[in-house]
């Protein structure tokens, strides 16, 4: 046998060796959709971690006690029939259906509900959002096998609203106290339509179909689950998600670059689903407590000194909507009164020449009192916050300052660098359905209150708004006024209106998503061929 | 023949290269990091390579990528340069136990890669390019070392360095004098694949995203931004990459003919 | 020539027991240089989650002497030493899970990569150095060594995003499904630059050993030029090629850390950059040890196999 043919046959074999080695790997796993994630969160429990994405699949995991429709924001049934508030506003009633049985197999009653509320108000977990959702609540009291009663502190309207999310919703107690709060978040056990199989952090997180779901909200359209499994696979890099769905490796998937989106779209094979997130917009806050920022004018220069329409349509194409406020216009646009005011680069000028910040030498930079107007940008490296601050480094490189960017990585990187308290400008914000969402960005000892506002009038009205019971006009009038007040001072620069930009290939039927806006109802999903 | 023009090509390219990066400022037709025109479009009148996604000019932003590349590049070498040929000087010339010590040092450095040395270091300190500058840096150390070592350790014992000990010469006139001049040719292979390495390296890190800068006209942090629109626009993203291959395999292409001379 | 059988052998496990105690100081040294370039520069871990909320000054007082963190430093590293021997590679900065469990569930991603990656640059760097070798004078050789020097100016980075792109142009062209799914591309992408060193030692190795009289007088005696002959020339070439694939096996680790990147694989090497990105260091402190370790093993596993089949030891022992 010469060399060469050798050398042929070798290389051949092992060739095909190769490709038949690489097709094995991919065996199908029969009747499974594949849904890409796109942060792989650092912790995946939802009543101890604050993230998003974690709710995509596990909103379907758990049920809640109540659910909020997505198209009236009404209260429907959930996991409660129904419930009671008292006059006050600091006793509510659960009464709890009777038929609801966990994964696990262990039976839904009034002291599950005490053991998960309780699980979420021990410091010991260190609760990052469900906590901070339940308000004012003290305890809970399990009054009867299926009647459980909350007790507050103090009237909070907020209550029903985060008891509708998933970050409130209910697990099973054996699972929680066999695993703890650690190793939990591999092993959970709701009542949902689906269950969850497996998580390895990075690589996947499969859910398969619960059977015996019997227990549906009015909201969702199907009684039970019509697709046996569904695998989630995570995309961190804008890269590879338009490739993920071309090369269908997976099914459905968020956060496409708008670009991707369109393209993809424009043929048949898929379909753009363009859901508007309800929350704070994008947006990034003003350091009130630190030189030059400290300035009211310098901010409102700044503010000015920025096209931010110009800026949205660059980074996020014609279909977002730029911000009007502190709050998106989904829910709460009635909230929102004025829109903030129009790019004005000579009043931006102007403003900062009057606040002392003058170009003396000529060399293009702005000094005052021999200190350089010097500006420092934190953007987290998720939703275009790194591209907004390049051209926001731009816009106020034109105006005179000298601009850094500093980037972090993840949540953690960004509150440690934010406790540094180095920055004129940070970005961060936080989605939710209900206006008490500004409460811990804007209150003056609000837990994220990055901005350093301090404004007596303002906390007064933000804590009256969370204790009116009955009257949403009310409630309303404070929040404009309120928001109002932020906008006067320019706490905050708000950019644009979350549009999570969904695309799914085009035998995927049947996709909705709740008000929050993140969450699908896996349940409604079907896959014709 | 091939390999004269081969040759030959090579040092008219990273000529060209080391032009394009003095006479940045004043060959580049826009400013890196200023938008001048509506994202990602086909080359045209404003732009003569297209714009990336934030509307800035590309060949601006290659333009500028070749300075920060090399000097970056060059900065790191020079301290690996520095750094490795002074211990190792040091060690060859005093011998003995300072000589052990170095190897010992250099084993040590080794025993984790470059690549990963580098990363370490900038864990360390956080990210930033003179943080990523000094991990190349230190992290292509060991390697010099160990090579600088043996190159300047063959020439020690020669004839003419036994004669100036016994006339009294001390360590460091032997360095200069004797060591240096003769391990030249090869030193300064080894430097310039060193520095085909350190490109490598500094445009990896910066790859990563390792260099704190999202604005970065770089070459490597290029590569990188280009990825999402690698359908779109893939030029974004190509022309980084080629221009980064083609400058190694440049500098790969002298450090041999150095070698061979 | 007398030989002398037991004092041959005693040599060779001398050398044996040298390296060794080599390879073993030099990972110590390695795994204490990432320790206290991490711990001096990261400062206090505690810190962290104090600024993130996640503990009251109380709670990081009391965790700190957990961690035994009150400790002077030079006593925090013996425990450092003491928990790495028993496999204790401390707990994730943010999420608290035992940093060895975090690393155990992506290393399977990372081998399967890496042994492909390895495969196929052995194919290829075989198949370039015999080419280079047994054809040097012809354009097939001249190729082949262009070729190896080629792959080896490539920056990683650069071939995924290469090949990335072509396969997406080519899959969307053929609407081929995943393609770039499987194991293959990332593998071709990480094996390239190894396959360029592993090219030139066979070639180099391959060139010496046909030209060694051994060869030649084989061919004076009547064995023809062909794929025999070229096996009779391979053995006593092997030694520096298995020394060198060892070396580079560990090189491959830093090749896994862009490939898993530009693939968007899960991994050790991403784990790698996500960790130094967040800083959750004592994840990165966890994987930069083992790669030393690894690392040193693999230099120490080349020397030896060199000196086993290095055939005078052989021949003597």
């Amino acid at each position: 046998m010469s060399l060469k043919r050798c050398t042929i046959h070798a290389l051949l074999s092992l060739l095909i060796g190769m490709i038949l080695g690489s097709c094995s790997s991919a065996d199908p796993i029969p009747a499974t959709l594949v849904y890409g994630l796109t942060l792989a969160p650092s912790g995946l429990d939802p009543h101890l971690h604050a993230s998003a994405e974690l709710g995509i699949p596990l909103s379907s995991v758990y049920d809640m006690l109540i659910f909020r429709d997505d198209v009236t924001g009404q209260y429907v049934p959930g996991l409660a029939e129904r419930w009671t508030i008292s006059p006050d506003g600091r006793e509510y009633t659960f009464y709890l259906r009777k038929d609801v049985i966990f994964h696990d197999g262990t039976p839904f009653n009034a002291r599950a509900v005490q053991a998960n509320i309780e699980y979420v108000l021990d410091p010991e977990n260190h609760s990052q959002k469900a906590l901070s959702m339940l308000g004012p609540v003290s305890s809970i009291r399990v009054e009867d096998e299926f009647q459980v009663v909350f007790e507050l502190d103090d009237a909070y309207t907020p209550l029903l609203d985060s008891l509708s999310q998933v970050y409130l919703g209910m697990a099973s107690p054996q699972a929680l106290e066999r695993w703890g709060p650690a190793e939990y978040q591999f092993h959970q056990v709701g009542t949902g339509p689906y269950q969850f199989v497996e998580y390895i952090p990075n690589d996947h997180l499969l859910l398969r179909r619960n059977p015996d779901y019997a227990w549906a909200p009015e909201i969702y359209d199907h009684q039970v689950a019509s697709i046996e499994f569904i695998n989630f696979l995570f995309f961190e890099m804008d890269a590879t998600r338009a490739i993920a769905l071309e090369s269908r490796q997976v099914d459905i998937m968020g956060e496409i670059p708008f670009r991707e989106a369109e393209r993809l779209s424009s043929g048949d094979g898929f379909t753009l689903y363009p859901i508007a997130i309800p929350g704070q917009p994008m947006q990034f806050y003003f350091n009130l407590n630190r030189e030059p920022t400290q300035d009211r004018r310098v901010r409102e220069a700044l503010s000015l000194g920025l096209d931010r329409a110009q800026l949205v349509r660059t980074v996020f194409g014609k279909r977002s909507p730029l911000a009007r406020g502190p709050l998106s216009g989904v829910v709460f646009g009635d909230l929102l009164v004025d829109a903030p005011a129009e790019y004005d680069p000579e009043t931006a000028a102007n403003l900062l020449d009057q606040a002392g910040w003058v170009d003396d030498d000529g060399d293009g930079f702005r000094e005052k009192d021999g200190q350089p107007l010097a500006l420092t940008i934190i953007a987290p490296t998720w939703g275009g916050n790194t591209e907004a601050a390049q051209l926001m480094e731009v816009a106020w490189e034109a105006l005179g300052a000298r601009v850094d960017i500093v980037t972090a990585q993840g949540f953690g990187p960004l509150r440690e660098l934010q406790s540094t308290g180095n920055y004129s400008v940070i970005g961060i914000n936080f989605f939710g359905t209900d206006a008490d969402l500004l409460r811990p960005s804007y209150r003056s000892d609000g837990f994220f209150n990055w901005s350093g506002i301090a404004d007596i009038v303002l906390d007064r009205l933000l804590d009256s708004a969370a204790t009116v019971i009955d009257g949403q006009s009310e409630r309303d009038t404070q929040y404009r006024e309120a928001i109002a007040r932020i906008m006067d001072a320019y706490a905050v620069l708000p950019l644009r209106d979350y549009l999570n930009l969904v695309v799914a290939r085009s035998n995927v039927k049947g996709l909705r998503f709740s008000i929050q806006g993140w969450f699908p109802y896996l349940i409604d999903l079907e896959l014709s061929s | 023949m091939i390999r004269i023009w081969a040759g030959r090509i090579a040092w008219i390219w990273i000529g060209c290269l080391v032009l394009i990066a003095i006479t940045a400022p004043l060959l580049a037709p826009h400013n890196p990091r200023t938008p001048i025109g509506e994202p990602i479009t086909a080359p045209g009148k404003m732009a003569v390579l297209g714009t990336d996604a934030l509307g800035r000019d590309l060949l601006s932003r290659l333009i500028f990528g070749a300075r920060y590349s090399f000097t970056s590049t060059l900065a790191a070498t020079l301290i690996t340069v520095g750094l490795g040929l002074s211990l190792s000087l040091l060690a060859t010339t005093y011998g003995g136990i300072a000589d052990r010590l170095l190897v010992g040092l250099a084993n040590t450095g080794l025993a984790i890669p470059g690549l990963l040395l580098a990363m370490l270091l900038v864990a360390a300190v956080g990210p930033g390019l003179p943080t990523v500058i000094l991990a190349v840096g230190l992290g292509g150390s060991p390697g010099f070392i160990r090579l600088s070592r043996s190159i300047l350790n063959s020439y020690i014992h020669e004839g003419y360095v036994d004669a100036a000990k016994a006339m009294g010469a001390g360590h460091a006139r032997i360095a200069i004098y004797h060591l240096i001049p003769n391990a030249f040719p090869q030193l300064l292979a080894l430097s310039t694949t060193h520095y085909a390495w350190a490109f490598l390296g500094t445009t990896t890190l910066t790859f990563l995203g390792l260099a704190g800068d999202p604005a970065l006209p770089e070459w490597g942090a290029m590569l990188d931004a280009g990825r999402t629109y690698l359908v779109q626009a893939p030029a974004l993203s190509l022309l980084p990459g080629i221009l980064i291959s083609l400058t190694v395999l440049a500098i790969h292409q002298i450090g041999e003919g150095f070698q061979s001379s | 020539m007398v030989p002398v059988p037991d004092r041959s052998r005693t040599q060779l496990l001398i050398t044996i027991g040298r390296r060794l105690v080599e390879g073993l100081l030099t990972a110590w040294a390695a795994v204490s240089l990432t320790f206290f370039s991490l711990r001096l520069a990261a400062g206090d871990p505690t810190y962290n989650l104090l600024s993130q909320g996640l503990a009251t000054a109380q709670q990081a007082e009391e965790l700190r002497q957990a961690l035994g963190l009150d400790a002077p430093l030079w006593l925090q590293y013996l425990r450092f030493l003491r928990d790495l021997m028993q496999g204790d590679l401390g707990l994730s900065l943010y999420t608290s899970r035992p940093v060895g469990t975090i690393i155990a569930e992506q290393f399977r991603f990372t081998i399967g990569l890496a042994l492909a990656g390895l495969a196929f640059a052995l194919l290829v760097g075989f198949t370039l150095g015999i080419a280079a070798a047994w054809w040097e004078p012809r354009l097939v050789g001249r190729s082949a060594t262009f070729i190896t020097n080629l792959s080896t100016s490539l920056p990683v980075a650069f071939t995924g995003i290469l090949v990335l792109f072509l396969a997406l142009h080519l899959s969307m062209l053929a609407s081929l499904p995943g393609l770039n799914t499987g194991l293959i591309l990332p593998a071709i992408v990480l094996g390239i630059t190894s396959a360029g060193p592993i090219g030139r030692v066979v070639q180099a190795s391959l060139k010496e050993s046909l030209e060694s009289p051994y060869i030649l007088a084989a061919h004076a005696r009547g064995l023809r030029e062909d794929a025999r002959m070229l096996w009779h020339a391979f053995r006593p070439a092997l030694p520096p090629v298995i020394s060198l694939t060892a070396l580079e096996a560990a090189y491959l680790f830093s090749g896994t850390v862009v490939t898993e990147t530009v693939f968007a694989r899960p991994g050790l090497g991403r784990l790698l950059v996500k960790s130094i990105l967040e800083g959750d260091y004592p994840i990165a402190q966890g994987l930069v040890v083992l790669a030393a370790i690894f690392y040193t093993f693999s230099q120490l596993s080349a020397d030896l196999a060199a000196i086993m089949l290095d055939p005078r030891t052989r021949r003597s022992a």
